[in-house]
C-alpha cells in the first residue's frame, strides 16, 4: 500500500504540474476574530503558513477549528481580521473563486456522478474540455489508487474510497490552498491509518499548502509539520509535533496533547518544586500559588518496586513494547507510568513501589482542585 | 489494492430468526392476501359486469369525454408545473439558509389536509376576481394548494436524504456558481423526490371531484358523475377507464424513476414511500 501510493505520489507531479498554482502559496490568518450570538467562535487568530507547509488545527470540539477552516474556505465570514493567500487579501473573494480544495467530513460526492465525474467536476467548471479533463480525472483517480473504481457511483463505493475520491476531486482544480476538514473522523481505525500516509505523501509531493483540522492528536502530530493546538477561539500553541509532546507551551497543551500525570508539588524559592520528596527546577510559565501541579508524562517517571514504597500498583494495560502501569500515591493521586513490557511482569497489582520524578527541570501549573 | 481488500466488510446481515415462526402464519398471510383481494377487485369486477365490454368503445365517442379528459390532464400538468416551480426553491432555500423554519413550513404546508377542500373552494369562489373564476387556471391554483401537503413532503424527504450542505459547499468550492451549483449537482440528485412529488400532485388532480364540481368545470371525475345519471353503464365504463389510464401513467413514471434512482444507490419509488437515497457509512 504504502510503496503503492509513493510510486503513484511520485507520478503526481507529473499529472498536475509540482510547479502549478499549489506549488508555493503562502496563508497568512490575521486576527481572526468571529462570534456566533455570544460565543466567541473565533478570539484573535493568527497563523502563518509556509508555502508547501502542511499545518494541523487541533482542538476540543468548539474551540474554534473547523471555523477558522471554514472562513478561509470562504463559507463564513470572519467579523474582523483578514485571511491572505500570497500576500493578498481574500476576505471579498466568494468560495467558488478561491481556487481552494477542500475535503469534508461527512461524504461529499456528488451522488449523480460517477467517481470519475466527481473528480473531473472542478475542471468543467473552469471550462477546460471533455477529452482534457476525464484524462486528467483519470489520471487523478489513478493517483489515489481508484482507477479501476472510475465508473462506479458513490453508493458503490466504501468510506474510505469515497474520501480517495473527494481527495482526488479537490486536487484536481490544482488549489492552492487544500482544506481538510476531519476528513478520516468517519472510517475506521485501519482506513483511517492508511489514508493518512497516502494525504501525507501526496501532500509532500505536490507541494500544497495544507491546513488540516481534526481532534484526533495522532492524526495531527503525525501528519503535521507544524500543529495549532486551539482553545476557546485562540491559539495555545503552535509548534512541530516533537516540540509540542516534549516542550509544551502550556499546562492545556500538554495535557491535551498525550497523556500527562499530575503530581501535587510545592514552589520553592529561586523557581524549584517540590514533589514526591526530590527538589527540581521548573521551566516555562510559574503560577502565582505556591500549590502546583508538576506536569510529567508517563515514560518521564522512574518506577522500581521497594518494600513500603510510596505507591501501590493497581492496573497494568499492556501496550506492546511497553506496559502502561497505574499507581496509587498517597493523597489520592493515581499516576500513569509507563515501564518496558519486559520489566513490567514484577508489577503486578498490589505490588508496593517508588515512584520518582525525573531529573531535568519539569512543567507545572496552578493545582487542580477536584 | 490492499487498501480494498482490507476494509471490514461492511453490512453484514445479522442471522434469520428462524423457526420462531410457526407454520400456521403463513396460512393467515395467505388468508389476508385472500380476503384483500377480494376486497379490492370485487367491485371493480363487479363494475366490469355492469358495464360490459360493449360499453368501452362507446365511452370514447360519448359527448364531453375528450373535452373533459383533455381539461383534467391539462390541469395536472399545470398544477404540477406551479407547484414544483414554486416548491423547490423555497424549499431548497429554507433547507440551506432558513433551518429553523422547516417546522413552520411543515406545519404550514399541512393545513390543505385539515381544511376541507369545500372549504377551500367556497371562499375562494366568494372573493376571486371574476376573470380567474371564468378559467380553469382558478382550479389550477386551487390545486396546486391541494398538492402542496405531498410536493413539499416528498421534496422535504429527498433534501434530508442529501446532505445538501456538504454537497453545496463542496460544488461552490469546486468553482461551480449558483446556477450551476442548483441545475448539475441539486436538482439531478432530487430526481426522484421530484418525481414523488409530480406523481401525487397528477394523481390528486386527476381524481377531484368536490372543488371541480362546485367551480362548475367538467373535468373527468365531474363529467363521469355527470354522465352516471343519464348512462350509467357508460359512466362506470369510463371509471374503469380513467382508473386503469391513470394506473398505467403512475405505473410508467415511478418505473422510470426507480430506474433513475437505482443507478445513484436510491431505493424503489413508489407512490407513498418517497425514495430516500441511501448514503453509505452513516
Amino acid at each position: 500500500m504504502t510503496t503503492n501510493t509513493t510510486k503513484n505520489a511520485a507520478a503526481a507531479s507529473d499529472v498536475i504540474g509540482q510547479a502549478g498554482p499549489g506549488g508555493g502559496t503562502s496563508v497568512l490568518l490575521q486576527n481572526l476574530t468571529r462570534a456566533f450570538g455570544v460565543t466567541r467562535a473565533l478570539d484573535g487568530l493568527s497563523i502563518e503558513m509556509a508555502p508547501g507547509e502542511l499545518v494541523a488545527l487541533l482542538g476540543p470540539s468548539g474551540c474554534g477549528k473547523t471555523t477558522a477552516l471554514r472562513i478561509v474556505a470562504g463559507f463564513e465570514t470572519a467579523d474582523t481580521g483578514s485571511v491572505l493567500v500570497n500576500g493578498k487579501d481574500i476576505s471579498s473573494v466568494p468560495a467558488a473563486k478561491r481556487d481552494m480544495g477542500m475535503v469534508f467530513q461527512s461524504y461529499s460526492l456528488f451522488p449523480n456522478m460517477s467517481a470519475l465525474d466527481n473528480v473531473a467536476f472542478g475542471l468543467r467548471m473552469r471550462k477546460i474540455g471533455p477529452a482534457s479533463r476525464r484524462k486528467r480525472a483519470s489520471d487523478l483517480l489513478d493517483m489515489v489508487g481508484l482507477a479501476p473504481q472510475a465508473r462506479q457511483y458513490p453508493h458503490q463505493l466504501s468510506g474510505g474510497q469515497q474520501q480517495r475520491v473527494a481527495l482526488a476531486r479537490a486536487l484536481a482544480i490544482q488549489p492552492r490552498v487544500l482544506l481538510l476538514d476531519e476528513p478520516l473522523s468517519a472510517l475506521d481505525a485501519k482506513v483511517r491509518l492508511q489514508l493518512r500516509e497516502q494525504i501525507r505523501t501526496l501532500q509532500q509531493r505536490l507541494g500544497t499548502t495544507t491546513l488540516f483540522v481534526t481532534h484526533d492528536q495522532e492524526e495531527a502530530l503525525s501528519m503535521a509539520d507544524r500543529v495549532g493546538v486551539m482553545r476557546e477561539g485562540r491559539l495555545e500553541q503552535i509548534a512541530a509535533p516533537d516540540e509540542l509532546y516534549t516542550d509544551p507551551a502550556t499546562a492545556f497543551v500538554a495535557e491535551f496533547v498525550g497523556v500527562m500525570n499530575r503530581i501535587p508539588g510545592e514552589l520553592q524559592a529561586g523557581d524549584q518544586v517540590t514533589a514526591l520528596g526530590s527538589t527540581l527546577p521548573v521551566r516555562g510559565h510559574r503560577p502565582e500559588e505556591s500549590a502546583v501541579d508538576v506536569l510529567v508524562r508517563p515514560e518521564g517517571l522512574g518506577l522500581e518496586v521497594v518494600e513500603n514504597g510510596n505507591g501501590i500498583v493497581t492496573t497494568r494495560t499492556f501496550l506492546g513494547s511497553v506496559t502502561r502501569v497505574g499507581v496509587q500515591l498517597s493523597g489520592d493521586v493515581a499516576v500513569q507510568v509507563d515501564r518496558p513490557s519486559v520489566e513490567a511482569a514484577a508489577l503486578a497489582p498490589g505490588a508496593s513501589v517508588e515512584v520518582s520524578l525525573p531529573a531535568h527541570p519539569v512543567l507545572v501549573a496552578a493545582r487542580r482542585v477536584s | 489494492m490492499a487498501a480494498i481488500a482490507q476494509e471490514a466488510p461492511e453490512g453484514i446481515a445479522p442471522p434469520r430468526r428462524q423457526g420462531i415462526v410457526f407454520r400456521g402464519s403463513t396460512v393467515w398471510r395467505w388468508v389476508v392476501l385472500l380476503v384483500a383481494t377480494v376486497y379490492f377487485l370485487l367491485p371493480l369486477w363487479a363494475a366490469l359486469r355492469f358495464a360490459g365490454i360493449g360499453a368501452f368503445g362507446s365511452v370514447v365517442s360519448e359527448s364531453g369525454f375528450t373535452s373533459s379528459l383533455a381539461l383534467s390532464v391539462r390541469l395536472a400538468v399545470i398544477t404540477t408545473l406551479i407547484t414544483i416551480v414554486l416548491m423547490l426553491p423555497t424549499t431548497v432555500y429554507v433547507h440551506l439558509r432558513l433551518p429553523k423554519l422547516r417546522r413552520l413550513l411543515e406545519g404550514i404546508t399541512i393545513l390543505p389536509v385539515v381544511i376541507p377542500p369545500v372549504v377551500l373552494i367556497v371562499g375562494v369562489l366568494a372573493i376571486a376576481p371574476g376573470f380567474i373564476k371564468a378559467t380553469s387556471l382558478l382550479l389550477a391554483l386551487e390545486y396546486v394548494i391541494l398538492a402542496m401537503p405531498f410536493a413539499y413532503r416528498a421534496i422535504d424527504a429527498g433534501l434530508r436524504a442529501l446532505d445538501l450542505k456538504t454537497i453545496v459547499e463542496a460544488s461552490s468550492s469546486l468553482g461551480a456558481g449558483w446556477v450551476s451549483t442548483l441545475w448539475r449537482v441539486v436538482l439531478p440528485n432530487l430526481r426522484t423526490a421530484l418525481l414523488s412529488a409530480v406523481v401525487l400532485t397528477v394523481a390528486l388532480v386527476l381524481g377531484e371531484f368536490t372543488m371541480a364540481s362546485l367551480a362548475l368545470f367538467e373535468t373527468f371525475p365531474v363529467w363521469i358523475y355527470v354522465n352516471s345519471q343519464t348512462s350509467g353503464q357508460v359512466s362506470v365504463a369510463a371509471s374503469l377507464l380513467a382508473l386503469f389510464v391513470t394506473w398505467l401513467f403512475l405505473l410508467a413514471i415511478t418505473m422510470v424513476g426507480t430506474r433513475q434512482s437505482r443507478k445513484t444507490g436510491g431505493r424503489e419509488v413508489t407512490l407513498f414511500t418517497v425514495a430516500r437515497q441511501e448514503t453509505r457509512g452513516d
